[in-house]
């Protein structure tokens, strides 16, 4: 009797796209129709791990590289000198603040979006992707428009003796702008995963808003929360186009670290400006640390209730 | 504590959920919510737990004679489990019993040392004990319907309430759970309200049955009453195996299964479903009075009864049990003629609206 064709035995022909994958979650043996595929993945590997070193890590060393060129001392020179330290006090200051607005706008967005449908609720998820379609440069310039000396509002503010641009408030606002997404993305889905039937139970059983949010949906979204924070972090402490608009670039005052690094290459005191440049490589660095120690404990909230049966059911 | 819903209804966008509903439920008994998906049984579930609200207008729902609608959940004293538990997974078995407790100790007036004892005491109640410190995650479905169980409990609720407690278990489980449930009840005596789809649930679990269909009451009766004396044929498809057959009233008499009915020639008054357990046909070798002629299509007799499936000369296949081999001729074959006398069915007019929604 012909028995069906089962995968195991399919002709290798037209299948060359599954079967590598397959090959490498099996481990097993290949045989000798297999090395052609095999030396398909060794090359796909080759070129995936060129690639990376070429555009990543050979870049990263020569960071390094250049920031130590003239030793430890004049590294560290470059990193204390007062514009150095008052632009990390800038990054920082603005890195915390865009964080602070940005946590607290995600929370709230995240929960009306994850846990209740609505009319307009699309809109509004298309309209807290605008920062990520939005060109950094064009974000700063509609700061300007906005809050600059000459535009309306600007003016009324100047009145009061409020400067938003070319002063801290604009690089905050420039800051927490282009980074508005990355907290309110994060938790969207994993809110909507988990559906509201907890903090229902939670209710019935006596606890008042506060507690329910404190006790039941803050600690089931608190690794999506820290993992966003983390991604904000990064990526508020390396902007540049849009903070470079609203900066005006007055040395010690409104640089922050990015543009701090800018200025020292214009003026071709590379050395410098690479050990600038190492310190956000280094906060890059343990933000993908943290990122990826995060993500396993992330995987465990993002587990919906329905599909949890890993043991056998005993009453 | 007497349960009582009064002309509620319940629209969600434009669909009609619940159908001025009014039901009462004796204080202590187990009732059950039966119907298919989208009968409005869970809406109704979740209007007496305060989950969601109905319709503003007359409806009215009342614990022990006083309305309650104005009331938060908070404020209900119910207990609820969640068809997937909703056990909060970030907390361990003993952290989720104790939550209620815990959330309120201020104003029960409670030392951590009585809520320990009183989550002890429950988790020696679901046998759970060995397991306080787990986490959901680690427990298997049946251990965490029991958490959910405990954790609406602790409370010390006035009414518990449960949408569809078994569904999402394997059926060995939930046999074993079912009993649990029903001794549990027989003796903390609490009014309870559980939801389902399961009909077998439903008539061996509660006392009292309430049949819902289109967000409508169809009957509410003992499991002996929905299943012997059905009042309409949407009960009478949903609780229990049945055969339906279209016929036709000739007089006072219901004509069914001969090919003559089903012709269609009958004026629409006339027209009948009529349906017949399978269990309720007598079969015989030759002509007797009140019955018709079958052909044997299949017969299956490997299980406890014998079931056959057979085609009347109106086309209908229907299935029969009879209730002892005797009823079967010793010289049947496929495709040979049997004669069928349904000893007891029950009629309904077609034109009733609804029969076609029965499912």
């Amino acid at each position: 009797m012909m028995r069906p064709p089962t995968v195991e035995n399919r002709p290798l022909i037209g299948d060359r796209g599954a079967r590598p994958l397959r090959k490498a979650a099996s481990g097993s043996r290949g045989t000798g129709a297999d090395s052609g595929v095999r030396l398909l993945r060794a090359a796909a590997i080759a070129v995936v791990v060129g690639f990376l070193a070429t555009f990543l890590i050979l870049p990263l060393a020569v960071v390094f590289r250049e920031a130590l060129r003239h030793g430890w001392r004049a590294y560290v020179a470059a990193i204390t000198e007062p514009e150095a330290l008052a632009a990390v006090r800038l990054t920082l200051c603005a890195t915390v603040a865009a964080l602070l607005l940005n946590t607290v706008f995600g929370l709230f967005a995240a929960w009306c979006l994850g846990k209740h449908r609505f009319r307009g609720r699309n809109l509004l998820l298309s309209l807290i992707d605008l920062p990520y379609a939005v060109s950094p440069v064009v974000a700063g310039l509609l700061l300007v428009m906005l809050f600059g000396r000459h535009s309306w509002l600007g003016g009324i503010l100047a009145q009061w003796g409020i400067e938003i641009i070319f002063a801290v408030p604009g690089i905050i606002l420039a800051t927490a702008f282009v980074t508005l997404p990355m907290i309110a993305r994060e938790l969207i889905p994993i809110m909507e995963a988990q559906g509201t039937e907890e903090e229902e139970a939670a209710r019935l059983l006596g606890a008042n808003g506060f507690q329910i949010f404190w006790h039941v949906t803050l600690p089931n979204i608190r690794w999506a929360l820290l993992y966003g924070i983390v991604l904000c972090t990064a990526r508020a402490m390396g902007e540049f186009g849009a903070v470079s608009v609203v900066s005006g670039h007055i040395r010690g005052s409104t640089t922050t670290l990015p543009l701090h690094v800018e200025i020292l290459y214009n003026e071709y005191r590379f050395s410098a400006a690479f050990a600038a440049a190492s310190l956000l490589t280094i906060a890059a660095l343990v933000s993908l640390i943290s990122k990826r120690v995060m993500e396993r404990a992330y995987e465990q909230d993002r587990r919906p209730h329905k599909i949890q049966s890993r043991r056998k059911n005993t009453p | 504590m007497r349960i009582e819903i009064r002309n509620l209804s319940k629209t969600f966008g434009g669909f009609r959920a619940l159908d001025r509903v009014s039901l009462t439920i004796e204080s202590g008994r187990l009732a059950a919510l039966l119907g298919p998906s989208g009968s409005g049984k869970t809406t109704l579930l979740r209007i007496i737990a305060g989950l969601e609200n109905p319709d503003p207008g007359e409806g009215a729902v009342l614990f022990d004679g006083r309305d309650v609608i104005a009331h938060s959940p908070r404020q209900r004293e119910v207990g609820f489990v969640f068809q997937h538990y909703a056990l909060f997974r970030h907390m361990t078995v003993f952290e989720n019993i104790a939550f209620g407790l815990r959330v309120r100790r201020r104003r029960l007036g409670l030392s951590d040392r009585a809520v320990a004892d009183r989550v002890t005491s429950l988790l020696r109640l679901i046998q759970l004990e060995q397991m306080s410190h787990r986490y959901p995650h680690q427990l298997s479905g049946g251990q965490r319907q029991r958490v959910a169980l405990a954790r609406a409990l602790a409370v010390e609720p006035r009414v518990l309430l449960l949408d569809e407690p078994f569904g999402a278990l394997d059926a060995k489980v939930r046999a074993q759970l079912r009993a649990w449930l029903r001794r549990l009840h027989d003796e903390i005596g609490l009014t309870s309200v559980f939801v389902t789809h399961d009909q077998d649930e439903a008539l061996e679990l509660a006392d009292e049955v309430v049949v819902m269909n289109e967000g409508r009451i169809e009957q509410v009766g003992t499991p002996e009453d929905v299943y012997n004396r059905p009042k309409t044929a949407f009960v009478t498809e949903f609780v229990g195996a049945v055969n339906r057959f279209s016929g036709r009233r000739d007089g006072d008499r219901i004509v069914f299964g001969t090919a003559d009915a089903a012709t269609g020639n009958s004026t629409p008054q006339q027209r009948a479903v009529v349906f017949v357990r399978p269990h309720e046909f007598a079969l015989s070798g030759k002509a007797e009075s009140d019955g018709f002629w079958a052909k044997i299509l299949r017969v299956h007799a490997a299980g406890a009864r014998e079931r056959l499936w057979l085609q009347a000369e109106s086309g209908e296949v229907f299935t029969v049990e009879p209730g002892n081999g005797r009823d079967l001729p010793r010289d049947w074959t496929l495709g040979s003629r049997i004669f069928v006398r349904p000893q007891h069915f029950r009629s309904f007019p077609e034109e009733d609206p609804l029969i076609g929604a029965a499912g």
